[in-house]
């Protein structure tokens, strides 16, 4: 029996030994998009620097929530991916760090933040996913405005992420917004925005009530953005709204000629998906690198090798062909300083007024 | 004289008399005391903080929390109604009627415990979903199965083992005499089963059925996945902290999925209590008479083939989807997901989890069997409160345990010392900065939730044990500790690797007690199959599927090598009660 206790004890000191040592050089990386992309990024970077590069993917508002709760010891150094709107909420908390890197110059002002907080990698645009089969045997086409979403033939019948764990539910919960502030402004002056520019609480409650018809039809929230595309494929529902190059990425992936691409014609939501490094980074200088280096052609040439079709920020990479075009989509307006103020609130108000309302 | 010796001071003169005890007896009480009671109290304080308070009121007022908590209510109390009828149809057919392919019955009905969450979940949307290869495929229906009615099949498929497993050990124990004198008194086989055998069996169909019902509204993993718009208490309390991070409201939602889980809990015990009179009258005398009337034979069996059957698809699914390029959907054959699986990201949460696993599962057994041996041989009072204590580890829904291990050690634990300053008396333990990336925190989870399996085994054994043996060691001149590891330890060797069996099964396949606790350094299987199935690719969340119920599998051939097969796999539910 002391053997067997003496091997046992051997054991578990090994066992424990083996548990993940901490090197110099690593990476940790908070990674939005979708699962092989992440994969795709960290494994070129690593290649690239000889940075040990770990990931873990985290939909924007489960990220945010979770920087939030580790912000003065955090477990990330940098966040690559995911609405913009999200990056704007984080900046103003505090959450993040200001970095010039040389390399952002090459990047259009528009789509990066002025103080440096935070730059755009990729930008895209919302669409409405659909599965043809399904809207077949539904008897309907697949959907070409926001109000076609509320048809009570797609009862049960739409997914979408949760607004308070995705951005891209929250980029589609603030393009109904802004469409709602853009219907009453155009009524009064003054109705629909207040002198900052911010929807008023008249455009918001509008849009909440949008969503208190449109929750009758929708099957299941999820908690990632492109999730509902899959369901949509597999014919569980008939439309799905997610970014339209998730949407191209899975026809190419398995559901082509199942899944088709549709935008609203009242205009559709898009997003710039940022990247930032976190207040008191613990691998400052990796992280450096690693913002310096997603901003480069070369690394945003990478996203269209796993079917990933985001357009590229950086304008000397090339774009894919597949990718949207974004001069064909009528886009709105999107405030994204607008978006990133009223972020938190706005979750919270949908997760408790809409998200667990029974359907009928 | 018994007075005397039961006096708190002749306990501690007693104990003191015998370091090993005493030093195994304070380690037993602090390990129990910081990692399972301090995490629920620190929860529970939560809760009932101001803030928590509030969230309190607002809770209870809305009506869609309301429609939340009645959601759990019904889910637990269907799953627990029909699961337990189904392990009792199955026990039934395995003991009282004279059928073929009993074995191969028999293990079907465990192959529940070998199988990770999502998988069956994800099988059910496979087959029976919207697009389901059976329902559209076959019968060309569109049904919709996410709510309540797939929850309830996919959770009674998941849990209907332990009911199956309670009830056959009971109806084994029963005596046929009285079967026998019943029928020789006149009464035909109906009113024997209903007179006679049913009530018998009441304790253990009681107790069953609470089991199921505390499993069903802890569950996280099925909810998640087939709920559609049913939401109950364990997705509301995952939403809350991964979307909001709201740790207050996630206590408060927390405090109310404690309170039945633990009443339950304490009534469970009171009625196995009795259970246990009914089976220790002695062996059967006679063996159990089969039931012959062709229609009731037959039927019964027919419908356990039918339920069989369902569970043959299931895992059949979950085998053709992890070769399968979109599972129900492109079914070209295709290695892509156990190629994503072992070459990406899931090569990590397999290696991080086995290891994490085969740490805490010896762990767990040895703290098991030493608390079962302070409760069983020594005299000391508070020794049920030290049984009760180490129970909750299980009786607690695992997001609860996970909850308070966020909140009581995402900081370090320090008290200042006169002259010393601040001393760090347990470092952070949670997250990615934690000690080990946070890999302690889930190995002290890992164990606290096997720890019960282990001391229920322990204590089962031991108390079958006459105590004369070990007497007869301490006579000789061994000391308490020589005496546990020489004499105690081989006796209930059986017991003690049953008990490991379903420790390291339980740890490899558990979601709801880690999911707060992963860190980008430390990365577990199950979680990285949530993603996958939160993100449709079923097809890879198979592969990890498949591959977890290999590794589970292979350590149970090897455990099995062990004890021998005889100890058969049900003995390790005993101490899942």
């Amino acid at each position: 029996m002391k053997k067997h206790l003496v091997t046992l004890v051997a054991t578990l000191a090994i066992l424990l030994g083996a548990l993940p040592a901490f090197a110099q050089d690593t990476l940790t990386v908070l990674c939005t998009p979708q699962e092989d992309w992440c994969v795709a990024m960290t494994q070129a970077f690593e290649a690239e620097t000889g940075i040990k590069t770990n990931y873990v993917r985290l939909s924007s508002g489960e990220a945010l929530a979770r920087i939030r709760a580790s912000k003065d010891n955090p477990e990330f150094s940098i966040w690559w991916g995911g609405p913009a709107d999200t990056f704007i909420a984080a900046k103003e908390e505090g959450l993040f760090q200001a970095y010039e890197s040389p390399n952002a110059e090459a990047i259009p002002a528009e789509l990066r933040d002025p103080d440096g907080f935070w730059a755009g990698v990729y930008v895209g645009a919302l669409g409405f996913c659909s599965n043809v089969n399904v809207l077949e045997e539904l008897g309907i086409d697949a959907p070409t405005s926001w109000a076609d979403l509320l048809k009570p033939e797609l009862q049960g019948n739409i997914a979408m992420a949760h607004p308070a764990t995705s951005g891209t539910a929250f980029t589609a919960f603030w393009t109904v917004v802004t469409l709602q502030a853009d219907a009453l402004e155009a009524e009064e002056a003054g109705k629909g925005y207040d002198e900052e520019g911010m929807p008023t609480e008249a455009a918001i409650d509008a849009a909440f009530a949008y969503f208190e018809s449109f929750h009758n039809n929708v099957l299941q929230y999820t908690r990632s953005g492109s999730a509902p595309g899959r369901l949509a494929g597999q014919g569980e529902v008939a439309v799905s709204i997610i970014f339209s190059h998730d949407c191209t990425k899975f026809q190419i992936e398995g559901f082509e000629g199942i899944l088709t691409t549709t935008f609203p014609e009242e205009g559709t939501g898009y997003e710039i998906g940022g990247m930032a490094i976190l207040a008191n980074a613990p691998e400052l200088e990796a992280a450096q690198k690693w913002y310096d280096w997603a901003l480069t052609a070369a690394a945003q040439e990478i996203g269209a090798t796993v079917n990933s079709l985001q357009l590229p920020t950086n304008p000397d990479a090339k774009v894919p062909e597949l990718s949207v075009n974004l001069a064909e989509v009528k886009l709105v307006d999107y405030n994204f300083l607008a978006a990133g103020a009223s972020r938190n609130a706005m979750v919270e108000r949908f997760d408790s007024e809409i998200a667990p309302r029974p359907t009928e | 004289m018994q007075h005397v010796q039961n006096h708190p001071l002749a306990q501690l003169q007693r104990l003191k008399s015998e370091p090993a005890v005493f030093i195994a007896l304070i380690f037993s009480v602090l390990f129990v005391a910081l990692t399972v009671v301090a995490p629920l109290f620190k929860m529970v304080g939560e809760g009932f903080s101001p803030t928590g308070l509030q969230a309190f009121e607002r809770y209870l007022s809305s009506e869609v929390h309301q429609r939340i908590i009645l959601n759990t209510i019904v889910m637990g109390l269907t799953v627990a109604t029909i699961g337990t009828a189904v392990g009792f149809l199955f026990a039934f057919v395995q003991v009282k009627l004279n059928v073929p392919f009993k074995g191969i019955i028999h293990l079907l009905a465990l192959l529940p415990v070998v199988s990770p969450p999502f998988a069956v979940a994800t099988a059910i949307i496979v087959l029976f979903g919207r697009s389901g290869m059976i329902t559209r495929g076959v019968f060309g229906v569109r049904y919709d199965i996410y709510g309540l009615d797939g929850l309830t099949l996919a959770m009674t498929l998941s849990f209907f083992t332990v009911a199956y497993v309670n009830l056959r050990g009971m109806m084994e124990a029963l005596d046929p005499a009285l079967d026998e004198a019943a029928t020789n008194l006149g009464a035909n086989r109906w009113r024997v089963f209903r007179t006679v055998t049913l009530p018998m069996l009441a304790p253990g169909i009681a107790s069953s059925f609470l089991l199921l019902f505390v499993e069903a509204i802890a569950d996280l993993g099925n909810p998640l996945a087939l709920g559609g718009n049913y939401e109950v208490l364990a997705t509301r309390i995952y939403v809350t902290i991964i979307g909001l991070y709201d740790t207050t409201g996630a206590a408060v939602l927390s405090i109310v999925l404690l309170v039945p889980s633990l009443v339950v809990y304490l009534v469970q015990q009171y009625w196995a209590g009795r259970a246990n009179v009914v089976s220790v009258t002695g062996k059967p005398s006679g063996t159990p008479q089969s039931i012959d009337a062709p229609l009731v034979r037959w039927g019964l069996y027919a419908l356990v083939l039918l339920i069989c059957l369902l569970i043959v698809l299931v895992y059949g699914t979950i085998i053709y989807g992890a070769f399968a390029r979109v599972p129900g959907v492109v079914h070209d054959f295709t290695l892509k997901n156990f190629d994503f699986v072992l070459n990406g990201i899931g090569r990590q949460a397999m290696e991080d989890t086995t290891r994490l696993s085969l740490i805490a599962t010896p762990t767990a057994g040895l703290i098991g069997m030493i608390i079962a041996y302070l409760v069983v041989r020594k005299q000391f009072s508070g020794r049920s409160v030290l049984d009760f204590a180490t129970m909750l580890g299980i009786a607690v829904p695992g997001t609860i345990i996970g909850i308070g291990y966020l909140l009581l050690f995402n900081n370090p634990l320090s008290v200042t010392l006169p002259l010393l300053g601040d001393v760090t008396l347990i470092p952070k333990l949670t997250g990615g900065q934690g000690l080990f990336g946070g890999a302690l925190a889930i190995v002290l989870v890992f164990i606290v939730r096997s720890v019960p399996a282990a001391l229920r085994s322990g204590v089962a054994a031991l108390s079958q044990i006459d105590p004369s043996i070990e007497e007869a060691s301490t006579s000789l001149g061994a000391d308490s500790a020589r005496t546990f590891r020489r004499i105690t330890i081989p006796l209930i060797r059986p017991a003690f690797l049953a008990g490991l069996i379903y420790a390291f099964a339980r740890s490899m396949t558990t979601i709801s007690a880690i999911i707060f606790l992963t860190t980008p350094q430390t990365k577990i299987m199950t979680q990285q199959i949530l993603n996958e199935v939160e993100n449709g690719r079923y097809g890879n969340a198979f592969a990890y599927c498949v591959i977890l119920i290999v590794i589970v599998m292979l350590a149970v051939g090897i455990l099995y090598g062990l004890i021998g097969a005889r100890t058969g796999a049900e003995r390790r539910f005993q101490g899942g009660r």
